[in-house]
């Protein structure tokens, strides 16, 4: 900061002022207090991991080097980027964008505004954990051959120079994406998609574990080229060549990571010079308008219900159609049933009969994220149904009638798949996972809609990940799913004992008239509770 | 057992909106406090009052968004606290935060909104193509209401509160973070809707907005009704300090009675 105007000092000061206000403000509510004994708890486990982690890299930098093998030392440089680099992409992709660039509003020079993006922007869990293993790896390699500490610390500072600049052009690169919905969305999608890839990576190393390690070797001698041109790979060059009293190749490497590393400030520049000069990352000058439709758009016919049931089941189907993460629950239940008969061997493969009703289970499991806070999703839309003229029974109605069809379609795709990958499920285990939803789902959704009611939390159907209902929700529903899975296990367990399945059917299918008269009672009741919970739940979803 | 005599019964069924001692309590604070308010059937009522005067919580009182500690309210002369989803079919409602959903275009809705009303699929699809081309919304058929600008938001709000044809409706600051264009929109309906006879109650801090539109006034602050009347009964009841027989601007009004800023030459003696 010497070297900055006084002005610009008191902004950055300002700055961090700001957020430690925000952090210390935060702590007046009870959610605060608790993710501040999260942070400190994440706190220990990253100086733990920073420290040990510090002293695995420098102990084996210390071997290899003392034993002439710096080569390898490409491995930690590479693992230590793609940690340094990969981390806070997924967690960026994991929550909402803040807008950082709220500063400049404020009479900050450019200088100011990039050395605060950069600082404040490299607090990170990424770039302290990244930071202390390179520092390990420097102490390994100073310990390990003490002639090549000059060179050592000027590779591993270059490296880490590179890595600050490419954490921070890629994250003003998220930002910039996050910043519109769609794109977020997308983005999210990819990271789930990914996310379940990584579930099938086991089976398949598994299937093609056989290869001889010489030929897997082999495989991977063929990349060492290309890596040594890259920047963790120049880092090791830089050390090897040096090592071999080879000055020309040391120099090359650190010119070539070196001009890597303006590339990255270039274009980090480039970036943070049109935010700075008032680019709005959320403008619509490039969206394209969409076309006048004439056409007279009637709402759906739903046979059998009010107009405005049938408008309350539009709107959550709707709704659900244009959520990425529901529609990605849906076919998890399939992605189960496929990662529990892929390990050909376990004893899961061979009890193929089984998969319907497991992934039927699944099934409702996955619908409890909309049932237990069916109103989330309608943040501020809750204001609406509050004052429209249809009593809460007839919303509450039309909402579960969406969740079953939703879940309806859901077992159909299910059967179907079961049926295709593995076998048709036998007309007994129908039967009895039909009765066990009869009984099961009218449970779940008298519980979930006691849980809408009294403890609403506001989500964007649009967001992935860090959106969890409220710890009430979360606790109570386990415990109903813990009844009604426990009493399906028993059901077939009974059926399994007694040879015949359709036992299990029937006493599922008797345990079923309580289970809808309790919904049904409920359900009668539910304008009286939202009339007494009606400011409540306005209040909590509307909130900004 | 309210009303109690068949005089005031007839009073109160004459009456659009009517309050009697109606207060809110949050704990200890009260936000609003025995008003009494009184809005004749195709009147343009504007309710004005700082912010934090009591405003909105009047109107989720008169909507049915939030029960009233004590005191009573009747909506064309039906008492809220027995007849709330008579009521409700009755009003269209702008509340502060507008009520959309987010995830769904314009014009789907306003099919939602229409039929939540009762109204059959026709019926509801032909008026919200005539809502969405009045408010000139019809050139976003598919962009979602959350991508909507503030000012879109809003007319879209508007037009979902009236696609049933209320008789009463009730809008909170309906024309905050609204442009000209937008506003002029908007109040060229509301002037429509009161040409054919229904009543509007209007909260906003912006007097002009009220001066302009509105033909009677409350004035709430504190949760106190300080003043209610017509613009010229309340312009009247005031002279002119420093002209004689000069009739007062609403904003001179309001700020006499809900008490005036403090002079700049007394404070901010820096300011340039």
């Amino acid at each position: 900061m010497a070297g900055l105007m006084p002005e610009a000092r008191e902004q950055l000061r300002a700055v961090a002022a700001l957020r430690w206000h925000l952090l210390v403000n935060s702590l007046r509510s009870i959610r605060g207090r608790v993710n501040l004994v999260s942070r400190i708890m994440a706190g220990i486990f990253v100086t733990g991991a920073a420290v040990g982690g510090a002293f695995v890299v420098g102990g084996a930098a210390w071997q290899l080097t003392r034993t002439g093998k710096l080569q390898w030392l490409a491995v930690f440089f590479w693992i230590i980027f793609l940690f340094w680099q990969f981390f806070p992409l997924l967690a960026t992709a994991l929550t909402e964008s803040e807008d950082s660039s709220s500063l400049l509003r404020f009479p900050l020079s450019y200088r100011t505004y990039f050395f605060v993006r950069m600082v404040f922007g490299t607090l990170d869990i990424a770039t302290a954990l990244g930071f202390c293993w390179v520092l390990g790896l420097l102490g390994g390699i100073c310990a390990g051959a003490p002639r090549l500490i000059p060179w050592a610390v000027i590779a591993v500072l270059t490296f880490i120079l590179f890595n600050l600049l490419v954490a921070r052009l890629t994250f003003v690169w998220i930002e910039h994406w996050l910043s519109r919905r769609r794109s977020r969305e997308i983005m999210g999608l990819l990271f789930f998609v990914v996310m379940i890839s990584v579930q099938f990576i086991g089976p398949a190393l598994g299937r093609y574990s056989k290869v001889p390690a010489v030929k897997r070797f082999q495989y991977a001698s063929k990349l060492n080229p290309v890596q040594r041109v890259l920047p963790p790979g120049l880092a090791d060059v830089m050390l090897t060549t040096a090592a071999s009293g080879n000055l020309a190749g040391t120099c090359g490497s650190l010119a070539l990571l070196a001009a890597y590393s303006g590339a990255a400030l270039w274009l980090l520049h480039l970036r943070l010079r049109r935010q700075y000069r008032g680019e709005n990352p959320q403008g619509n000058a490039g969206k394209a308008k969409a076309a006048v439709d004439g056409v007279l758009r009637r709402g759906w016919k739903v046979p059998l219900v009010s107009a405005p049931v049938a408008a309350v089941f539009e709107k959550e189907l709707r709704y659900f159609a244009r959520s990425g993460p529901m529609l990605f629950t849906m076919i998890m239940p399939m992605v189960v049933i496929l990662l529990l008969g892929s390990g050909r061997k376990s004893w899961f493969a061979q009890q193929s009969e089984f998969f319907f009703p497991i992934g039927a289970a699944d099934c409702l499991l996955v619908m409890t994220n909309i049932v237990y806070n069916s109103f989330g999703g309608d943040g501020g839309g809750i204001q609406y149904f509050l004052m429209s003229p249809v009593s809460f029974r007839r919303i509450v109605f039309a909402k579960n009638l969406a969740q079953s069809a939703v879940l309806a379609v859901e077992v159909l795709i299910l059967l179907l798949g079961v049926t295709l990958v593995y076998r048709a499920p036998h007309l007994a285990f129908l039967v009895l996972t039909f009765c066990w939803y009869l009984f099961a789902a009218p449970l779940n959704f008298s519980a979930g809609n006691l849980l809408s009611v009294y403890a609403p939390k506001r989500i964007d159907y649009a967001i992935f990940g860090r959106q969890r209902a409220s710890q009430t929700t979360i606790l109570a529903g386990l415990g109903v799913q813990i009844v009604v899975m426990g009493i399906g296990v028993v059901a077939i367990f009974v059926g399994h004992r007694f040879h015949t399945y359709w036992l299990g059917a029937l006493i599922l299918g008797v345990l079923a008239i309580p289970s809808i008269a309790a919904y049904v009672l409920l359900l009668r009741r539910m304008d009286r509770i939202v009339m007494k919970r009606r400011e409540v739940l306005a209040a909590e979803l509307c909130k900004a | 057992m309210w009303p109690r005599t068949c005089v005031r019964f007839r009073i109160l069924v004459e009456a659009a909106i009517l309050t009697e001692n109606l207060t809110r309590r949050f704990g200890d604070f009260i936000a609003v406090q025995d008003v009494n308010l009184r809005v004749e059937p195709g009147q343009f009522y504007g309710f004005l009052g700082p912010n934090g005067a009591g405003k909105s919580t009047t109107i989720k009182m008169l909507t049915g968004l939030t029960t009233p500690t004590s005191g009573r309210m009747q909506i064309l002369g039906l008492d809220l606290a027995t007849s709330l989803v008579e009521v409700k079919r009755q009003i269209g409602v702008v509340p502060e935060g507008m009520a959309l959903f987010g995830r769904l275009t314009g014009s789907e809705y306003l099919n939602f909104c229409g039929r939540m009303y009762g109204l059959d699929r026709d019926t509801t699809a032909q008026r919200a193509a005539e809502l969405l081309e009045f408010m000139e919304l019809t050139d976003h058929p598919k962009t979602l209401i959350t991508d909507y600008s503030h000012g879109m938001q809003k007319k879209l709000a508007m037009a979902a509160a009236v696609i049933h044809g209320p008789k009463v409706l009730f809008l909170d600051e309906p024309f905050e973070g609204v442009d000209a264009i937008a506003s002029g929109t908007l109040k060229a309906m509301l002037q429509r809707m009161i040409a054919h006879g229904a009543t509007i109650f209007l909260t906003s801090h912006v007097l002009e907005i009220v001066e302009r539109l509105c033909t009677h006034v409350g004035i709430i602050n504190h949760g106190k009704l300080v003043a209610q009347g017509s613009l010229d009964e309340l312009r009247s009841g005031i002279t002119h300090d420093e002209i004689p027989g000069e009739r007062m601007s609403l904003e001179e009004y309001f700020l006499k009675t809900v008490g005036g800023p403090r002079t700049v030459s007394q404070e901010l003696s820096w300011l340039g």
